[in-house]
């Protein structure tokens, strides 16, 4: 992006669009200057609008205020560690908490760094409409559900009541949890997060019973009025990984409050890149992400354009992540 | 007048008419035993656990965790040098491709593809190319594009290189055919989805894995047809070069080749289109930018990118199609008599899209092109805001689509899925077991049935035996959806020439759309968990089911149906009595393929909830819980196998490509 060649004259571009027809295309200049050797830095985006939020209002800021060129690479939670080991991509700028792989890649191999919160606390749970909760108050624990499930039924269900599941590349353990609490319930995965979101805004849109796994941050919350059905409170020892493996039991307890990690790759994190002092210093808060991935997934505004928007309108925050 | 009909039906083969029919009443029979069983003892006996190798899955983790250690170990194992290398050269050649087309500037990348086109394929083949650049650029996915494709060409040369020289050695050896042939006929019947795992355990994620994934698949269709090329060198040919005394290798670069010219450049055709098929499939293991990403990413975050990103994959692969159909053509030496003077005509022609093209990439510079692709300003928001809508349309509940859409999936589901699922996983695994392998004897033989029993006992050994027979069920389901489609309109096309003109594009165009990428509409259509993978999958397998179905319909012989006419057959009887009956290997052929193609999209499926084998896939892949993931891929190879040799029939083996 740092090409600087001379505008020839403009006699050449009919020319060109006799010869090529490639009128269509708009030659945008590099806009990039004043380069300093930050070189370039691969970021991860994953799944969720989040974390393309996360990803894009860095890259902003890398690429305008400290020159630096970004790619983006889109791995999967757990793969992406395997990846950052690799050398195939630099940063995770939220990792939602997996103790297994911390262990592999982080304590034992020492290829992955963890660098310290982005400033966004994550929630992860079992979540139903609120005018459901209103019908049946006891909706609020989990003990509740207990006789209630076959409201949740559904046709793929058969006789039993309906989870919905995450998107399978999350953080979860419901398959576990549900055998853990003995619910009558059957873990129905409808697999990536827009189909989830698809199934179970219909049914509330219907104003039908459905019960199924969410978090936040997320910019949906801000339409929908979902309630929290709470899960048995933590306990020592308590798993959340299910790759660990072990007694259902160990699992019966609700998912933690996470602390959302940054996370580099230990090539990265010593490159001495003045992108690393940068994405060190970044974090901010729930309102601010939920904001851009509203205008993201909620708008559909490119993630470019989202990242230009918020930073735009923020100047001091990002003043304060660049001294 | 039917009697009269019958007869002259049966006269060719009146033994195997008989037999067939004989066949069919056997089956049904075992089917309805296993039907009573289910009734008695559902549930009542599953895989017993003594005979689970529970060990494998474990085994498989600690590999992958040994593997991924080499990495910062100072003195990394051999295995892992070697599996490093070279999915490092791999990835390193893929960004050096797009590096290249980069610097080549998109006004020279376009020159390029268009010029060459026009050059050795004629106008229309040139048009054809540039409306294919045009409208990447029109949808704002000119990056992706050249990121895809220089993922794809990595992957054909490849395939090429490994593919060619074994179809030649195929083409001249028969035992060599003979024992590459099932290990063919293996990579072609796998579902895609199974190599995954494998690879990315070997391989990690990135390129490279990706482009291994692809050559899985496109390697066989190199072999074969280059195989059958050399093979359809006549034999007086190949005898009068011997008697001249041509060396063997002579006979080969003299001879053989250039009289396979043709088949050869067919089987170039052939590995890009089925490299390019697997573009989606690998962007679920890639780790850059790419059409492929933008489909499987797009499953989650942004839907119509998601369509568009498929839709430019079926503009580049017809228009791929189109180019090197024409350059094969038009390069024919057989197909005109070329003089000094068109020969010197010709070299001035090249040598003017060479010095276009190199004008194209200086002014590509001159314009400040540089490396930066740009897309056009506004429009791919709004053509993106426009598909958007159309999906939050069908989405909404309170509209009319919705309540047709919807009753249609719940009663799928009810009366369909989830009956036969029980009926697959609660009846008691031995008899299940022994009742498959009774129905493969029947309609294949011995062979076939001992592979089925063998393939089903793996299944039910590494532990995936509900999973299977979940997945299984779905696939019946589908099968049965793509036949009552399929057949018909089969039977329509090939009697009604019209009907055939309308449906070809149609079914050219289902036929290289990504298989993901029929998943996401469903997604909103009917969002019954399994539903979408069946949908997807019966319009996936229904274009080969139908052009199989109407060529076998074609193919019965003219005086057959002339002798029937001429006893007074109406055209019903004719299509009934004569026809079809007659055509039965082909629609044997059309069950066959569909089967295969079929499960290789309800597997997919997994990853928006068709649960079975497929979701403890994508589970595995996304979690990376390897162990786990490749048990299920295994079960899906032994599935895919076992499904083959049930519906193979008793056509033997295929010794060349029929696909």
């Amino acid at each position: 992006m740092t090409r600087h060649l001379p505008r020839r004259s403009r006699l050449l571009l009919p020319l060109l669009v006799l010869a090529l027809g490639a009128a269509a295309f708009a030659a945008v200049g590099s806009a990039t200057a004043g380069a300093k050797s930050c070189g370039t830095v691969t970021l991860n985006e994953q799944a969720w609008a989040g974390s393309t939020a996360n990803t894009y209002v860095t890259k902003y800021v890398l690429e305008h205020n400290l020159g630096c060129k970004v790619n983006i690479t889109q791995i999967a939670e757990v793969p992406v560690y395997q990846a950052m080991a690799d050398g195939k991509t630099d940063a995770v700028l939220e990792d939602w908490g997996h103790v297994d792989q911390q262990k592999q890649y982080v304590t034992k191999q020492k290829t992955v760094v963890m660098i310290g919160p982005n400033g966004v606390t994550g929630l992860i749970g079992w979540y139903i409409p609120d005018y459901l909760m209103k019908q049946y108050p006891q909706f609020k624990t989990w003990k509740g559900l207990k006789g209630k499930e076959t409201i949740f039924k559904s046709p793929e269900s058969g006789s039993q009541g309906m989870f919905l599941g995450g998107d399978p590349s999350y953080q979860q353990k419901d398959r576990t949890l549900i055998k853990a609490l003995g619910l009558n319930l059957k873990f129905v995965s409808v697999g990536a997060e827009a189909a989830q979101v698809a199934r179970w805004t219909q049914l509330y849109k219907q104003h039908k019973p459905v019960l199924f796994y969410w978090y936040d941050p997320q910019y949906l919350n801000a339409t929908y009025k979902l309630d929290m059905v709470q899960l048995p409170k933590r306990f020592k020892g308590c798993r959340d990984d299910e790759k660990q493996g072990g007694d259902p039991k160990l699992y019966a307890c609700a998912y933690p409050t996470y602390t959302l990690e940054k996370l580099f790759s230990k090539k990265f994190a010593t490159s001495g890149s003045p992108a690393v002092k940068f994405l060190k210093k970044w974090s901010w808060t729930n309102a601010d992400q939920s904001l851009v991935a509203s205008y993201i997934a909620g708008d559909h505004m490119s993630p470019d354009k989202a990242a230009e928007k918020w930073v735009k309108a923020n100047p001091k925050v990002v003043k304060k992540w660049l001294t | 007048m039917s009697v009269a009909a019958e007869r002259v039906a049966t006269i060719p083969r009146p033994a195997a008419n008989q037999w067939w029919r004989h066949r069919l009443v056997l089956v049904g029979a075992v089917i309805g035993a296993l039907v009573i069983v289910y009734q008695a003892w559902s549930n009542g006996y599953q895989w017993p656990s003594a005979l689970e190798w529970k060990s494998l899955s474990t085994g498989l983790d600690n590999f992958q965790t040994w593997l991924s250690d080499q990495q910062s170990s100072a003195h990394p194992n051999v295995v892992f040098s070697v599996l490093n290398g070279i999915s490092t050269g791999l990835d390193d050649l893929v960004s050096w491709l797009a590096t290249l087309f980069h610097d080549l500037t998109w006004a020279g990348t376009t020159a390029l593809g268009v010029l060459v086109t026009l050059r050795f394929g004629g106008v229309r083949a040139g048009l054809w190319v540039m409306g294919a650049f045009l409208s990447f650029a029109a949808m704002g996915l000119w990056e992706d594009c050249v990121q895809t494709f220089a993922l794809m060409f990595a992957a054909v040369i490849l395939s090429l290189v490994v593919g060619m020289p074994l179809g030649v050695l195929a083409g001249r050896s028969d035992r060599f055919q003979r024992a590459i042939t099932p290990v063919l006929d293996a990579m072609q019947i796998v579902p895609a989805f199974a190599y995954l795992m494998p690879i990315v355990i070997l391989f990690s994620v990135g390129p490279g894995a990706a482009v291994i994934t692809t050559m899985i698949y496109s390697v066989p269709p190199a072999v074969r047809i280059t195989a059958l090329g050399i093979r359809g060198v006549p034999a007086n040919t190949v005898e009068a070069a011997a008697a001249m005394g041509a060396t063997r290798l002579q006979m080969l670069a003299k001879v053989q080749l250039p009289l396979a010219r043709k088949m050869l450049l067919l089987s170039v055709n052939q590995t890009i289109l089925f490299a390019l098929s697997m573009v989606v499939i690998a962007g679920l293991i890639n780790t850059g930018q790419g059409l492929g990403s933008l489909v499987t990413n797009g499953l989650n975050t942004n839907p119509a990118l998601a369509l568009l990103a498929g839709a430019a994959i079926v503009i580049m692969a017809i228009s791929i199609d189109r180019a090197t159909e024409a350059m094969a053509e038009r390069t024919d030496p057989a197909r005109m008599h070329v003089t000094e003077a068109i020969r010197g005509r010709l070299r001035v022609a090249t040598a003017a899209t060479g010095a276009a093209i190199g004008l194209a990439v200086g002014i590509g510079y001159a314009l400040d092109a540089g490396s930066a692709y740009t897309n056009v300003g506004g429009s791919p928001d709004w053509l993106q805001a426009r598909l958007q809508s159309a999906l939050d349309y069908v989405e909404n509940p309170s509209t009319f689509v919705f309540s047709i859409t919807s009753w249609i999936g719940n009663h799928l589901v009810e009366y369909g899925l989830q009956p036969l699922q029980n009926f697959f996983v609660e009846t008691p695994a031995p008899v299940m077991l022994a009742g498959l392998t009774l129905i493969a004897l029947l309609l294949s033989g011995l062979r076939p049935a001992v592979m089925t029993f063998a393939m089903l006992a793996v299944i039910g050994v590494v532990g995936e035996w509900g999973s299977a027979m979940d997945t299984a069920s779905q696939v019946i389901v589908a099968l049965v959806l793509t036949m009552i489609v399929a057949f018909p309109l089969g039977v329509w096309v090939a009697e009604s020439a019209r009907v055939a003109t309308i449906v070809r594009p149609i079914l050219d165009v289902l036929q290289t759309l990504p298989q993901l990428v029929y998943l996401i509409p469903f997604i909103y259509l009917m969002p019954v968990s399994i539903v979408p993978g069946i949908i997807a999958a019966v319009l996936y397998a229904s274009p080969v089911v139908i052009r199989l179905v109407a060529a076998g319909i074609r193919e019965v012989t003219p005086n057959t149906v002339e002798a029937a006419q001429a006893f007074g057959a109406t055209r019903t009887q004719v299509l009934l009595k004569v026809k079809i009956p007659l055509a039965r290997d082909a629609i044997m052929l059309g069950v066959n393929q569909g089967i295969i193609m079929v499960l290789a999209v309800v597997v997919i499926g997994g990853l928006v909830g068709s649960g079975g084998l497929g979701y403890e896939v994508a589970y595995g892949l996304q979690q990376g819980q390897f162990g786990p993931g490749v048990v299920a891929s295994l079960a899906i190879l032994a599935l895919g196998i076992a499904l083959d040799r049930v519906t193979r029939g008793n056509r033997r083996p295929r010794l060349e490509g029929n696909r």
